[in-house]
């Protein structure tokens, strides 16, 4: 008995001195420092946070990439991958609408005004449409909703010259080569190593013939259904100190479709039975629009009585069977 | 709609997740940084089919004998959620029926 006693009172300890040791380190490290081995190979390690918007387009500009690759640059350049910030312009409104509804509405956010604004601010809607924002400062959190609003006012104010410049600009913030075939190829980065600065990944292992960028080297999750999940998420972004939920596929594709037998993942029907590649679509490609609804409808016209008054009737079935590997609508 | 293009009958039923805001209350959120979880899901979910059952009796105070239905079924996806912005038509059926309304 009195040896349990104690052994009571040594797991507690090593709960206590834990937390402590947690309260020392928080705050302290280099974010590009924290754990792990090897983050300080990655782009932003190596070039060091973006301090303008210029500094963060050139940081992931994947023009040299065409060259090679003008086929799948060509498909992906039609995709909303291309144009995840400006969308077809309401992305953009949207990102206004955060900051005016959203952050300058909430008590505790601290942005009273467009300069309070941080890149933590941000990151519920930049974690997808533009995660490469978290390799900036925040003077490129400020300069962005400088742009947001600028492309707004223009819009309302009908000065088509200056929409057309911002529009420009924004849609060179992106999701484009190297923000999935590098930045975000690999999800384990304990397990599978940060990605390396200089690094594509994707499929093989080998030279690749870029002097920037001169390994190629293999994703272990770039052809599975957790790579896109990181984007068409799960749920509510827990993460964040004020989540926010936008896509929820990923969520729906682990709990309700494989869960239902699915066997499939993203890139097969997205990318390979669609045919369409890199120019991944939804429901406005005809192809996808296809593939993910079985739908029928049935009329059955009777004469109904009622006493000696007849009238026409007609009983309508319609029935919709989803086959995409997601919720409709998601995205 | 009958054979004079009047609409006779109409009716539209809604699929989305219907997003719970700031995670609280029945009140549903709109943008997504107010959006987090459910209030509902009335959603198409995969592998799962959906049906629906209409009946739609006309009327007949001209004791006609014959009578021909237009009918138009759609399934729409509305990006942000109202027919003006961005509407997207997805399946679409058409067809004229005819009911013989004679004898006894």
């Amino acid at each position: 008995m009195p040896t349990k006693k104690r052994s009571n009172v040594l797991s507690i300890a090593a709960t206590v001195l834990a937390g402590f040791s947690l309260i020392l380190f928080s705050g302290v490290l280099d974010p590009v420092q924290a754990a792990g081995i090897g983050k300080d190979g990655t782009i932003v390690a190596k070039k060091g946070k973006a301090k303008t918007l210029d500094e963060l387009i050139a940081m992931y500009d994947s023009s040299s990439c065409i060259e090679c690759h003008e086929d799948t640059h060509n498909e992906w350049a039609n995709s909303a991958h291309a144009r995840s910030v400006y969308g077809t312009g309401r992305t953009a409104a949207t990102f206004k609408t955060a900051f005016t509804n959203g952050f300058m509405s909430w008590a505790y956010s601290g942005v009273t005004d467009p300069n309070d604004v941080q890149v933590e601010h941000l990151m519920g809607c930049a974690k997808c449409h533009l995660p490469q924002l978290a390799d900036a400062t925040d003077a490129v959190a400020k300069e962005f909703v400088g742009e947001i609003f600028a492309l707004m006012d223009a819009n309302s104010k009908g000065d088509t010259e200056t929409f057309e410049e911002k529009k420009e600009l924004l849609l060179k913030l992106n999701i484009n080569c190297l923000v999935c075939h590098n930045r975000n190829a690999i999800v384990h980065k304990w397990t599978d190593g940060y990605p390396q600065a200089g690094v594509v990944f994707g499929s093989s292992d080998g030279a690749h013939d870029d002097p920037d960028f001169p390994i190629a080297r293999t994703s272990p999750i770039m052809g599975e259904a957790i790579f896109c999940g990181q984007c068409h998420g799960l749920g509510p972004n827990l993460e964040l100190d004020n989540p926010t939920q936008c896509a929820t596929a990923y969520g729906s594709y682990l709990f309700s479709y494989i869960a239902n037998g699915g066997d499939q993942n993203c890139q097969e029907c997205h990318m390979r039975e669609s045919g369409l590649g890199h120019d991944m679509q939804s429901y406005r490609s005809q192809v996808m629009a296809d593939k993910a609804i079985d739908w029928h409808v049935d009329t059955r016209p009777m004469v109904w009585r009622d006493g000696n008054k007849i009238s026409p009737k007609l009983m309508v079935d319609v029935s919709m069977t989803n086959k995409a590997g997601h919720g409709i609508p998601d995205g | 709609m009958d054979e004079e293009g009047d609409e006779i009958f109409t009716d539209e039923r809604l699929y989305m997740p219907v997003p719970q805001q700031f995670g609280r209350t029945q009140k549903m959120g709109r943008g997504p940084y107010e959006k987090s979880g459910l209030v509902a899901d009335t959603a198409l979910h995969p592998g799962k089919k959906t049906h629906e059952h209409f009946e739609i009796l006309f009327p007949n105070e001209e004791g006609l004998t014959n009578s021909k239905m237009d009918v138009k079924v759609q399934l729409w996806y509305l990006p942000y959620g109202n027919m003006d912005t961005e509407p997207f038509l997805w399946k679409e059926f058409t067809e004229t029926v005819e009911v013989d309304l004679s004898g006894k």
